[in-house]
């Protein structure tokens, strides 16, 4: 009888085989989907897609930023012998959580008011170590980012050996992520026809980059920013009345801001998944909500980000449903 | 705040936290948890080494309804005696 020494098989995207969860993350030639919303957008001039980030390794928009990040962090030697520290709503933490374990190191993640058990459940299965935080845990001084003050701190703290903070508020790498993947994707997906862009704001990564990349090809595309209500219920996005403007955020591309209340969203939500067929989170809602408020003078391709799936939203959603969908006796 | 000297025969804590080297908002988050753990009307000592705690942390008790009983500040470094209220 022969042995045989098994061949190795390399990552190979043409058949969708990975050696590494991370050779799943994307770029202009691995994007994730754009897929058209038909039935909930009443407006027949305006074709929005939705750019389905929740089909990313990590499960979100996220994924994009924490691995520039990461890799920002090695290339600059900041890394080394460090663990992670970052202020997120969980879907930054996620990815970077599931990244730093790879990476030989570990995340300590400040988690915001608000943010669904199913998320803080996850980091914890994922190794990190997650410290609920009050938004006004500053007594003092307290704008709404307690998260985000005790992340700083924890970094700085006695001498700042234990942690690194990625810091996706204030981090040009953040930025970077969508300005080389996100935005050259929609450009190609879109054969150069997208003219609208929307998503929320929340660290304002995503809209800085891709705005200010599809600006560079075509300076007419209307780049359209969704703001929830103050006080709402929309994990990973931010209202500017309460919550301090994020360092990267680039208001030169910012053409629009549309506010969205959370029962907009939630109801939008609702109808994408059971029209649509699109099991998103609600801040695609609230997106999609936007789109439909563009005005019938606008036409042509509009492109929403749908940053991520409902799943991690399950509790959320029984609240809003109620009784609905069970036996009436 | 008030800066009363503490003597301990004065009170017994029922537990201490020592947030040296922490910057602020940390000792008020760590002070936070370790208030949770005791019963009403048990004393935690607390010490800290950033100035923002002398703000802080008399305003996080009166928004929490505890009470500093006192506190001290050395310079360097600044003791509190926290008494966990009925409502937190």
């Amino acid at each position: 009888m022969t042995t045989t020494t098994p061949s190795t098989l390399n990552t190979d995207r043409g058949v969708r085989r990975y050696g590494d969860i991370r050779d799943l993350l994307p770029d202009v030639d691995n994007p994730t989907p754009l897929v058209r919303v038909r039935r909930v957008m009443p407006d027949p001039g305006i074709s929005l897609f939705l750019k389905l980030e929740w089909l990313n390794p990590f499960g979100s928009i996220k994924d994009r930023a924490a691995a520039a990040m990461l890799a920002g962090l090695e290339e600059r030697g900041e890394l080394a012998g460090k663990e992670i520290v970052e202020a997120s709503s969980g879907n930054t933490a996620i990815a970077l959580a599931a990244m730093a374990a790879l990476a030989g190191t570990r995340l300590t993640v400040t988690i915001p008011d608000g943010v669904p058990e199913e998320k803080k459940v996850l980091l914890r299965m994922l190794g990190a170590e997650v410290w609920e935080t009050p938004d006004d845990l500053c007594p003092v001084d307290h704008p709404k980012d307690g998260a985000i003050a005790l992340a700083r701190s924890l970094a700085a703290s006695a001498g700042g050996e234990r942690f690194v903070t990625t810091n996706q508020y204030e981090n040009e790498d953040n930025v970077r992520a969508h300005y080389e993947t996100t935005g050259p994707e929609i450009w190609r997906q879109t054969e150069g026809e997208v003219r609208y862009f929307l998503a929320g704001f929340g660290t304002c990564g995503t809209i800085t980059g891709v705005g200010r990349y599809l600006k560079e090809r075509e300076p007419s595309i209307r780049i359209i920013a969704v703001e929830p209500q103050r006080g709402h219920r929309l994990p990973g996005l931010k209202n500017f009345q309460e919550a301090k403007q994020p360092a990267i955020l680039d208001w030169d591309v910012v053409d629009h801001v549309i506010g969205v209340d959370d029962d907009d969203a939630y109801t939008t939500t609702k109808r994408l998944f059971r029209e649509e067929g699109l099991m998103v989170g609600p801040s695609t809602g609230a997106i999609v909500h936007a789109a439909s408020l563009l005005g019938d003078e606008h036409g042509g391709i509009a492109v929403g980000v749908s940053p991520d799936g409902g799943l991690k939203y399950t509790s959320y959603f029984a609240e809003i449903l109620g009784d609905e969908g069970l036996p009436q006796i | 705040m008030t800066q009363t000297p503490i003597t301990q025969t004065e009170i017994t804590p029922a537990a201490s936290l020592d947030c040296s080297g922490l910057l602020c908002p940390l000792p008020v988050y760590k002070t936070a948890l370790a208030l949770g753990n005791l019963q009403p009307g048990e004393v935690l000592e607390l010490i800290t080494t950033d100035p923002g705690a002398l703000e802080d942390i008399p305003a996080m008790s009166r928004q929490r309804g505890d009470t500093v009983l006192a506190g001290e500040d050395r310079g360097s470094s600044q003791r509190f005696l926290i008494e966990k209220g009925t409502q937190t």
